[in-house]
């Protein structure tokens, strides 16, 4: 393989970044600009992470991909970022100055060298598949591109799913590829690269609301979780941009945000996601500007605002948009089983009313946890997480970005909630921090 | 009071109003609310609470505890306040004109001589045994309630399936109330009698196994005797536990027929996790069609402890009916004599809606499945 030649006549010290969200991407190209190389270890086929599904950022409404496809690309682009992608970490030796990585790349069944992303492939496979990129709300194929725009470009084969992997039979993919990319033979490989320092960046996933049945997720069709309605509303997406109510394909007239649904709760998840005040206010707007006739309600536990232009944006929200926000965390979500219709009841705490309010949509904000994993990669690294499956820091006061393995940097949603901003700070903190172990 | 609030962790409440929003009384009594009595206790308002009237409506259903983010022990929080009341001297408004509670009372009485097994005389039963039937109040609920329901028929059926299955139980000449009602209404002192009595005659039965057909009854054998019974290592299980492992391991089968939803009780879904049991049991006897509320968001019958019976409870009855009968089953499963009583009384009295909407068929799931036992 050429790339693996390329490794062998590096000469300039190497860093590994674990993760290819946002925070990850920050991290690699302030490395790479330094004049270090990057080695960008991604689990999914794509780097880009979560930000990639988002519709929009709060509080200033700007596209997603947008800001992130850029960055993606530059990352593709730069000649000291070799990305892994569909890879782990799968060892760790060494200490800081001279780790030694062994990393684990799953087959793809695709020659990432060969495979230019046409598609043909794509249009011909059979086996359908839930697809996870637009939170299950459509499907993709066996061999797939999570999203449009997706890096590295080369398609992937679901080896679970796909005909040939599992029964072989159909082998459609690989007739149709004029570049001759798909390979059924691939086998999961292991390379081991020499870096200097490690950035763990391997950010969240998300509270399955499934274990509050309270709020009848997977039980009511119109109750749904606040990235299915990112995914809904984006133009990319599965709806191309629309909401819709099922199984009446309309548009919500009326929609409520749950807050805190598996976050800030003793039987779930303690702390607070941090996020979900601002991405509520911020989908609640959206649906105004989607649908005019549209009224969001918002129910919250305590507003939680702090960051910059945080205020201001809800405060529009409230004047510009009409959103109403309810001080209360509602109790149950109930159905009526003839019109779909959903009813949320909730004890409002500034009038102490019972009530019950009608809507056609219910969001569920859910918790944002930790990557599945977490532990594993601790044990790999010889760092630590916490009780909450954060890993820990040296000391959060004066290095919160120090694991507490020296030359083992934290950054993003894996290291405490925060948001797109933060995440992207702590990118470049990181990647400062671990410039310092490589210049020693 | 303090102690109360410390021992439930009432304290953690961060006033959300997740519990008053979870709480079906508080949906149509606008002056009862869970995070209210929870605030009022916090500020040290002990009379204020004792002689509120609404302390009474709870139903102790857990709906609210089951989700509580701060993990406050509602019930129990209740339950205490509920003691603190009446040993100041308030008591519940109990329904039935307190009868039931004064047999309750009646029962704590050492030398009490009961004429309650006429049921059993067709049945192969024994005064002492490996497997006990505690029966509860099945014997006089079949005196109060004849007028549109025979409770004693799950008794009777029961023992039925025991024997089909071989099983001789031991059941009690003089079996007392468990207290329950009494423990959920305040009255701890009687409670402990009635315990004392029942324990001693459970242990002088020689039983390893006690088997209730009452989700109250064995919340409290299960939770509420653990003190009393925690040495003799016998274990309470619930009717629907024992069917389903004579299913599994006995080979038995029943007739199957017809479709069915099934109404989980309070204390023995949400108070003792038992979800699976009576499940596994109707699926055995017929297709099982489930209710949008069902499992931990099962709702309550409408009463609990013989404390409140109000337009409130009639109101949650009938919702509970309406949302049976439009699951196109034709029968609705339930697994506690109370919930049976309860929901046949709705049907049986004047309900503000057509009766077309609600007459579903209502069944105890051991009667149904005495009915359906194969080879019987």
């Amino acid at each position: 393989m050429q790339q693996v030649k390329r490794w062998l006549v590096i000469e300039m010290k190497s860093m590994l970044v674990i993760g290819g969200g946002i925070a990850g991407i920050q991290s690699a190209l302030d490395l790479a600009d330094r004049g270090f190389h990057v080695y960008l270890v991604e689990r999914e086929p794509s780097i880009g992470g979560h930000m990639a599904l988002l519709d929009k950022t709060f509080p200033t409404n700007d596209c997603s991909m947008c800001i992130l496809a850029p960055k993606m690309n530059e990352c593709n682009a730069h000649p000291d970022i070799d990305i892994l992608s569909y890879s782990e970490v799968a060892g760790l030796s060494g200490e800081a100055g001279d780790f030694s990585a062994r990393v684990m790349r799953r087959a793809r069944y695709v020659n990432e060298d060969k495979c230019t992303g046409c598609g043909e492939c794509r249009a011909r496979c059979p086996s359908k598949v839930p697809n996870e990129y637009n939170s299950n709300l459509d499907t993709r194929k066996a061999i797939f591109l999570p999203y449009p725009q997706a890096v590295p470009r080369v398609m992937t084969i679901d080896k679970d799913h796909c005909i040939y992997l599992t029964k072989g039979k159909c082998g459609v993919c690989r007739k149709v590829c004029s570049a001759g990319a798909v390979d059924y033979e691939q086998e999961d490989t292991f390379v081991d690269l020499d870096v200097a320092a490690v950035i763990v960046s391997t950010g969240f996933e998300l509270f399955d609301p499934s274990q509050m049945p309270e709020y009848g997720y997977g039980r009511y069709a119109n109750v749904i979780t606040a990235m299915q309605y990112e995914r809904m509303i984006c133009a990319s997406g599965p709806t191309s941009g629309h909401l819709e109510t099922s199984p009446a394909k309309q548009h919500p007239e009326k929609i409520a945000f749950i807050q805190c649904v598996g976050s800030r709760d003793m039987q779930h998840n303690p702390y607070c996601c941090s996020v979900c005040c601002m991405h509520a206010v911020k989908e609640s707007i959206l649906a105004k500007e989607h649908y005019d006739e549209s009224q969001s309600y918002i129910f919250y536990t305590d507003l939680r605002a702090t960051g910059k232009g945080f205020e201001e944006y809800t405060a529009r929200a409230e004047k510009d948009y009409g959103v109403q926000y309810i001080r209360s965390r509602p109790g149950q979500i109930t159905e009526d089983a003839g019109t779909k219709k959903l009813t949320v009841w909730y004890d409002d705490t500034v009038n102490r009313k019972v009530k019950g309010l009608e809507v056609d949509m219910a969001v569920l904000c859910t918790c944002l946890v930790p990557a599945k994993g977490g532990e594993k990669l601790a044990k790999i690294l010889g760092i630590e997480i916490d009780e909450s499956g954060f890993f820990e820091n040296m000391d959060e006061l004066t290095s919160p970005l120090d694991s507490k393995r020296s030359g083992i940097f934290i950054a993003g949603y894996c290291q405490s909630p925060k948001d797109i901003p933060e995440s992207v700070a702590q990118g470049s903190g990181a990647a400062a921090r671990a410039a310092e172990v490589g210049s020693a | 009071m303090k102690q109360i609030i410390r021992n439930t962790k009432a304290y953690y409440c961060v006033e959300c109003g997740k519990c008053t929003g979870s709480c079906p009384v508080a949906r149509g009594n606008e002056f009862f609310s869970p995070r209210l009595i929870v605030e009022r206790a916090l500020s040290g308002m002990k009379q204020d609470i004792e002689g509120d009237r609404e302390l009474w409506a709870c139903l102790t259903c857990e709906a609210c505890s089951k989700k509580c983010p701060s993990t406050v022990k509602y019930s129990e929080f209740i339950r205490g306040m509920r003691k603190m009341a009446f040993d100041s001297g308030f008591t519940s408004r109990c329904s039935q004109g307190g009868l039931l509670h004064s047999i309750q009372r009646i029962h704590s009485i050492k030398d009490l001589v009961q004429d309650r097994l006429d049921w059993a005389k067709d049945l192969k039963t024994s005064k002492k045994g490996e497997v006990l039937y505690f029966t509860g109040c099945l014997p006089y609920f079949e005196n109060l309630f004849s007028a549109f329901v025979s409770p004693i028929e799950i008794a009777k059926s029961t023992v039925k399936i025991l024997n089909f299955a071989g099983i001789v139980p031991a059941i009690l000449q003089n079996e007392r109330c468990c207290g329950h009602d009494l423990l959920w209404t305040g009255d701890s002192e009687t409670f402990q009698k009635l315990a004392r009595l029942n324990t001693e005659m459970i242990k002088e039965s020689g039983a390893s196994r006690v088997v209730t057909s009452c989700p109250e009854c064995l919340r409290t054998l299960k939770l509420d005797y653990a003190d009393l019974l925690e040495s003799t290592g016998i274990e309470i299980m619930h009717i629907s536990e024992l069917i389903s492992s004579l299913m599994k391991n006995n080979g038995i089968k029943f007739n199957r027929s017809g479709i069915m939803t099934y109404h989980d009780p309070c204390r023995l879904g949400r108070h003792l996790g038992i979800y699976d049991a009576p499940r596994d049991v109707i699926k055995s006897m017929g297709e099982l069609v489930e209710m949008g509320n069902h499992m931990a968001e099962s709702s309550c019958c409408g009463v609990s402890a013989w404390a409140t019976c109000e337009s409130m409870s009639k109101q949650m009855q009938v919702n509970r009916l309406i949302e049976a009968k439009s699951t196109g089953s034709d029968t609705l499963i339930t697994s506690c004599p109370k919930c049976l009583i309860h929901l046949k009384c709705a049907v049986h009295n004047q309900i503000p809606v057509e009766k077309e909407k609600v007459d579903i068929r209502i069944e105890d799931l051991a009667v149904a499945a005495g009915k359906a036992l194969a080879g019987d």
